[in-house]
């Protein structure tokens, strides 16, 4: 079940009154409930997988308690093993194990020795499992660093790991977070809901008319682009940065907001990447959840800047190859990890990495500065190249994409795919983007409007332009699903 | 909790309001014209009715309808008399041509290249060889003035049927729900944008679950192609039970088809019988420029061009349109 579909709104009402006035009296019953729920929502994708989570559960919910009971730190760590080999081995098995055998019979080939055996497996990559695998692992390591109790109630750590609204994309949630709001009682609460409400709403608009209606477009490009100029294979990248954008921080704002409905607050998953004046702001603001689990459970660990800054930029290097590997079993997204921590080593060594920490652009202003105009644009620009192995089918794509862009260097007009004029789809990102710039100090209040009637007129502009760019035709499902 | 209830409902309520009003301003949903059924049985558009025809979401496609007092879309009025020369198109939506403006239509076109005649649209939607037959035979006052009568025909569509009887499946749609729901422009401009598929769809699929008896068998290659064989069979045999109820006029009629998609027994057929037929799949096939709608199938302006010279070709052949 996806978040854009027919089935999840009328899911979601059907949990949300049942949630409400019929399981709101304990939490045990609000456990209860909201784990039934998540999964029938994963059950109805297919009911197979959910072994694979309730599997995940228990490990990690018995391996908690043995951490935490264990008296000698030997013992704690071969819990904390058992923990990480059984993650691991279940997203290395369902998501690369394919991907090793494929390489290694490449590399075999390479050295000119013929492979006549394939073992490859015909696998089906059960969705999510990128995001809960880290989620229950995040538990056990954080039971193991003693930033963390375990919970001794099964059922409160199932609906934790298995919490519907964030578990097939996200946000990865840390139990501190999450599983403590989960042990305690929800109250119903108008804002909260109302608050979560408008999220939704955004989340949509962001995936159905940015992400959806600009798919088609950047789909064509990527396929063809033997065929096209320099300037279409710009544009076809260009827009593929807002298409990811769109799809997954819109999946987040409409994670986000339906867990309000439910009286969990999740942490932020985007806070306006496109905003950011170097890479490592354009960090702080993209997939945030995954790239603080990277930093909290390898980067620290692996020593991160408090060691020598030779061993530093190795740490880099490592947590951006894992954090590209984690994307997906390619090694297109080995090199998207690879630019970025090309691109980001020379910010770290100027020591400007933390630079942008707790400010956003404009802060003081309604206009940015000259200076900050030119650092998006660059930092824009940089993500956006990279994007093009993240797209890329494979890295000899990749590379016939940017032999393409400087071998063909010349404008031609692009033409839809489907004939629609291009001009809507330009003006609706310029649109957009003013828009983002406007809420850029709040994530979570994409309507913060003084008057009620600005409000409705905006809400009414939203659902309008949910129908003019509305496309029954296309895949709908969300890029990061496949992750 | 109450509180949510209700503002949502009123957010809700005003939304689909200002929509309504966005929809109608903007004219972004089509307008749908009334059918009927005439005393003959034949089905058509009430006359005299004007509107406008819309494609996609954003109005990517938009054109001007006018039903004639005879309930088709046309610039003109049908009046055949001894005196003048008239041709008649008769076919379904590509004739109808709810597409393109009713002033510019493959008709008027036509009637541009050779002005001393009058052309007649008798287009509607969905009408196959048998409800072509039909008016032919019901108007046959009418018809017998009309000096020449050109039938639009595909093969796989046109021919599933060896006798007329009225399709209530297409009058349904004039249904008293029907006709309420088509008051809202927006409930009109979602159903025709998709957006109401999902819900459709869904009732589908709970019909299926609620009846699994009746599960699509599936069929193989083999047997798709034995079904296949079968039916262009059938429609061969409706086509000769058609032109013999109907007593087809030879020396008048000609069909318009495209051999692309044509069975070629079927045209075997046509030529050893002496049907004449005009054959636009040439003209078709050598045009550069794409032929139909982007958003739709239809003939575009250049298709509805090639389809126009096609026909004065033929009519050029016929020594009265010299």
């Amino acid at each position: 079940m996806v978040f854009n579909s027919l089935d999840f709104f009328i899911f979601l009402p059907i949990v949300f009154i049942i949630y409400w006035f019929v399981f709101y009296k304990k939490v045990t019953l609000q456990n209860t409930f909201v784990l039934v729920a998540s999964y029938i929502f994963y059950g109805l994708w297919d009911w197979r997988f959910l072994f694979l989570i309730l599997a995940s559960t228990i490990v990690d919910f018995y391996v908690g308690q043995a951490i935490h009971n264990s008296s000698s730190n030997k013992g704690k760590k071969v819990f904390l093993w058992v923990s990480i080999v059984f993650n691991i081995g279940l997203l290395g098995f369902f998501k690369y194990y394919n991907f090793f055998i494929n390489s290694w019979e490449d590399l075999l080939a390479g050295l000119g020795y013929e492979t006549h055996n394939s073992w490859t497996l015909q696998i089906i990559l059960p969705v999510g499992i990128s995001f809960y695998t880290f989620q229950t692992m995040s538990y056990s390591l954080d039971i193991y660093y003693k930033r963390l109790t375990p919970t001794k109630n099964f059922i409160s750590f199932a609906a934790f790991v298995s919490f519907f609204p964030q578990l097939v994309a996200g946000p990865i949630e840390r139990a501190s977070n999450l599983l403590s709001q989960i042990t305690t009682k929800r109250v119903f609460s108008y804002d909260q809901c109302t608050a979560g409400l408008k999220l939704i709403l955004w989340g949509l608009f962001k995936k159905v008319v940015i992400a959806d209606s600009i798919a088609p477009i950047v789909d064509d490009i990527f396929l063809n682009y033997n065929d096209y100029s320099a300037s279409t294979l710009i544009l076809g990248v260009s827009l593929f940065s807002f298409q990811v954008y769109g799809d997954f921080s819109g999946y987040s704002d409409i994670a986000i907001g339906t867990a309000k409905l439910f009286g969990i607050e999740l942490m932020s998953n985007f806070k306006f990447p496109t905003f950011s004046r170097n890479v490592a702001e354009y960090w702080q603001r993209w997939h945030i959840s995954l790239s603080t689990w990277f930093r909290h459970y390898l980067y620290i660990p692996l020593g991160g800047s408090r060691v020598s800054k030779l061993k530093s930029v190795r740490n880099i290097i490592i947590v951006f190859l894992v954090s590209g590997f984690w994307h997906g079993a390619n090694w297109t997204f080995i090199a998207w990890g690879a630019i970025h921590a090309v691109l980001f080593i020379p910010i770290f060594l100027m020591g400007r990495n933390r630079i942008y920490m707790n400010s956003v652009v404009a802060e003081n202003s309604w206009f940015p500065s000259l200076k900050e105009i030119a650092q998006i644009l660059l930092t824009f620009i940089l993500v956006t190249f990279s994007r093009v192995f993240f797209r890329s089918q494979s890295i000899t794509d990749a590379f016939g994409y940017l032999k393409q862009i400087c071998t063909n260097f010349s404008y031609e007009a692009y033409q839809h795919p489907l004939g629609y004029r291009m001009i809507d789809y330009f003006v609706l990102i310029a649109i957009f983007v003013l828009y983002e710039f406007r809420m850029r100090r709040d994530e979570r209040a994409p309507f913060k409007f003084k008057s009620k009637i600005i409000r409705f007129i905006v809400y009414t502009i939203i659902v309008l332009c949910l129908l003019l760019f509305f496309d029954d035709s296309i895949d709908r499902s969300f890029i990061y699903f496949q992750f | 909790m109450k509180k949510l209830v209700i503002k949502s409902a009123i957010y809700f309520f005003l939304i689909l309001l200002v929509l309504e009003v966005i929809v109608r301003i903007f004219h972004l949903g089509k307008d749908t014209p009334a059918r009927f059924l005439d005393s003959y049985e034949v089905e058509k558009w009430k006359p005299n009715q004007n509107g406008f025809s819309v494609t996609g979401n954003r109005r990517q496609n938009f054109s001007e309808y006018h039903i004639n007092s005879s309930g088709y879309n046309s610039y003109r009025e049908f009046t055949p008399t001894k005196d003048k020369i008239e041709v008649a198109l008769v076919g379904d939506s590509f004739i109808e041509g709810f597409h393109q403006d009713y002033y510019n239509s493959i008709g008027k076109k036509i009637e541009t290249k050779i002005p001393k005649i009058e052309v007649y649209e008798y287009g509607y939607a969905g009408y196959d060889f048998a409800d072509q037959l039909h008016l032919v035979h019901s108007y046959k006052k009418q018809f017998d003035l009309i000096d020449h009568v050109i039938l639009g025909i595909k093969f796989s569509n046109d021919l599933t049927r060896g006798e007329y009887n009225v399709m209530r499946g297409r009058l349904d749609l004039e249904s008293p729900i029907n006709k309420l729901l088509k008051k809202s422009k927006l409930l009109v401009y979602c159903k025709s944008i998709g957006v109401l598929d999902p819900p459709q769809e869904l009732i589908y699929r709970i019909r299926k679950t609620l009846r699994p008896q009746q599960k699509d068998a599936a069929i193989d290659k083999n047997e798709a192609l034995r079904i296949q064989q079968e039916n262009e069979k059938k429609y061969l045999e409706n086509f000769k039970s058609l032109v013999s109820k109907y007593n087809y006029d030879k020396k008048r009629f000609t069909l318009l088809l495209d051999s692309r998609i044509t069975n070629s027994t079927f045209l075997s057929y046509l030529k050893k019988n002496n049907f004449t037929y005009i054959d636009f799949a040439t003209s078709f096939e050598a045009s550069k420029k794409s032929t139909t709608l982007i958003y739709d199938r239809h003939w575009n302006n250049h298709g509805r061009n090639l389809i126009a010279k096609t026909i004065i070709e033929h009519l050029n052949t016929i020594k009265m349109f010299r």
